[in-house]
């Protein structure tokens, strides 16, 4: 005795104690091997999909950082947005990748939640009462598990298919981290399936990646984060009138 | 398929061909019809709280639910228990491997599961060379598969945590599968199962009754030696008994290897529930999952199995075997 082995390092999942509905719901859900399988295949589906009834083009595929952490943020007028973007990512990204989406729509039923956790990965976003500490959570998830997020700052789908003002949340995720945000725009899911039709149509799409920004040194308060709101917005803008003349 | 493949993998009508099976399942339906009755005696007559009653009635909730999936495909035939015994090894396994962190080892997570399917493989087939391979290749293969990340750092804890759980629940646990190639299967998984659960009762009951020295506090600070000791003396003649009549007339059906099998089954059922005890004392938990309401995860319920089975199969098998008559390689043997 008292030469006892130095211990393993054991880490249990981060949901380890959850129920499955709970887990299925929670920001510390991590997948395993079936639920890494149903990603894959999903998206790999979709990806075919977008390329053969929305001749999906996707402009600075190599703007993408090789690995996370990394945040995707885009403009948002359809529900085939966060699908279109985790398509656009390789099979080597999708792993960690998570789309943030609204909890009253995908996590509101235990049928949803369960879906939209299995097949898409997703994250819920709780917009009645999302304490700071919900962003808190994912802005530690992104770094600890070198994590991609999908997120659309403006809130919700525009009805309109203009964009919205982004909202600052998106600064609360990454502002004094070097997590890189890669502004995307999208073009022509507005057409394909506005908020109030329930089936897409077979509309081209064009989806365009910018250059990464960082906030390394933008402060994390409440000026930083609209900052970064503010400088996401324009470029995303950018992105989608350059692509919509081109 | 020969006639009587066909009758033992989904013969239900076969049901009840036994004794012990009638027995035992009659017991199990008494038993969960009394036991509401019993709680509302109990929790009404200790004054209980409503936290403790309402965790009494989960837990009856949940073994109505246990009862039917570990019954129903018993009853139903060889090829619904093996399917069923794989689902255990599935859901065992998936608990351990996100309690250890195993899970983020992607290859060495896939290989035990293919070393499950195969082992379920060799069971549905009967295929008793196939099945005793699967072990050492399946090391092999993890072993191999461990070095796929090209990272020293941690090959020996990734290689040796995916050994270690294709050895409980791919091969221990697959035992219990392969017992099903017995045309008489059906009494013996219902003792054991039966054995090890009253075996758990017994030792709680007599620890809550005679129990004052602790048996082992650091692993498992409830159990007590009078509790070990009392579930040995209580469930080794009730087993030995059953086993008497599953066995009649043969090698084993002897009054010395009836208790010797007896006392194998309490005493590595404990050892089992030690097992898992040690794994989440280890790893800080108190139990493996939040699945079953009431119990924790399937592996807090059916942890004193995972041992049993192992033993139990070779003890078996060294004085009768299993699946005697039962034509082999049902599946993979046919002639090309």
């Amino acid at each position: 005795m008292g030469n006892l082995m130095e211990p393993w390092k054991l880490e249990p999942a981060r949901d380890t104690g959850l129920t499955p509905s709970e887990r299925f719901r929670s920001v510390r859900r991590e997948s395993g091997l079936l639920e890494s399988l149903a990603h894959h295949v999903c998206f790999s589906m979709l990806r075919s999909y977008f390329a053969i009834a929305h001749r999906l083009t996707i402009i600075g595929r190599d703007k993408l950082p090789a690995h996370g952490p990394f945040v995707l943020a885009a403009n948002h007028c359809s529900h085939l947005d966060a699908l279109i973007l985790g398509a656009a990512l390789t099979p080597r990204h999708r792993e960690r990748a998570f789309p943030i989406a609204a909890g009253d729509v995908f996590f509101q039923s235990n049928v949803t939640s369960t879906f939209s956790a299995i097949m898409l990965n997703a994250l819920p976003m709780w917009r009645k009462n999302c304490g700071p500490h919900a962003l808190a959570d994912l802005r530690r998830k992104l770094q600890e598990e070198k994590a991609i997020f999908i997120i659309f700052p403006e809130g919700g789908r525009s009805r309109t298919g203009s964009m919205m003002p982004f909202k600052h949340g998106l600064g609360m995720l990454v502002a004094q981290t070097n997590v890189p945000v890669v502004p995307c725009g999208l073009v022509g899911t507005f057409e394909a399936l506005p908020p109030h039709r329930r089936l897409p149509q077979p509309v081209a799409i064009k989806l365009v990646l910018g250059d990464a920004l960082q906030f390394a040194s933008t402060a994390n308060d409440r000026t930083g984060w609209s900052q970064i709101a503010a400088q996401v917005e324009s470029s995303v803008g950018d992105l989608v009138t350059q692509s919509r003349t081109a | 398929m020969s006639q009587v493949t066909r009758e033992r993998l989904f013969g239900f009508r076969h049901a009840f061909d036994d004794r012990v099976t009638v027995v035992l399942t009659l017991t199990a339906l008494i038993l969960l019809l009394l036991a509401p009755l019993l709680i509302f005696v109990v929790t009404r007559a200790a004054n209980s709280t409503s936290d403790k009653r309402k965790e009494l009635w989960d837990r009856y909730r949940s073994w109505i639910w246990l009862a039917l999936f570990i019954l129903i495909p018993i009853l139903a035939g060889a090829f619904w228990t093996i399917l069923g015994v794989a689902t255990l090894s599935f859901l065992c396994y998936r608990e351990y491997a996100r309690i250890t962190g195993l899970f983020r080892e992607r290859t060495i997570s896939l290989i035990v599961v293919i070393g499950i399917l195969f082992i379920t493989f060799a069971a549905l087939d009967n295929w008793y060379r196939l099945f005793v391979a699967l072990f050492p290749l399946t090391v092999a293969l993890i072993a191999t598969g461990g070095l796929i990340p090209d990272q020293p750092k941690g090959y020996i804890q990734r290689v040796g945590l995916g050994v270690l759980g294709f050895a409980l629940f791919g091969s221990a646990l697959g035992n219990l599968g392969y017992m099903a190639n017995d045309w008489n299967y059906r009494p013996i998984l219902l003792l054991i199962i039966f054995a090890v659960e009253l075996n758990d009762i017994f030792a709680y009951i007599c620890g809550y009754l005679f129990g004052h020295r602790k048996f082992v506090p650091n692993t498992s600070p409830n159990k007590t030696v009078a509790g070990a000791l009392g579930a040995i003396v209580l469930t080794t003649p009730l087993f030995a008994l059953g086993a008497h009549f599953v066995w009649f007339g043969t090698a084993l059906d002897t009054p010395v290897r009836l208790l010797g099998l007896g006392v194998i089954v309490s005493v590595v059922g404990q050892f089992g529930d030690l097992m898992l005890s040690s794994i989440k004392r280890d790893l800080g938990l108190k139990d493996t999952a939040k699945l079953i309401p009431g119990h924790g995860g399937i592996l807090d319920r059916f942890d004193s199995l995972i041992l049993v089975a192992p033993a139990m199969f070779h003890y078996v098998n060294y004085f009768v075997g299993f699946a005697a008559g039962q034509p082999q390689q049902i599946f993979s043997g046919w002639e090309i």
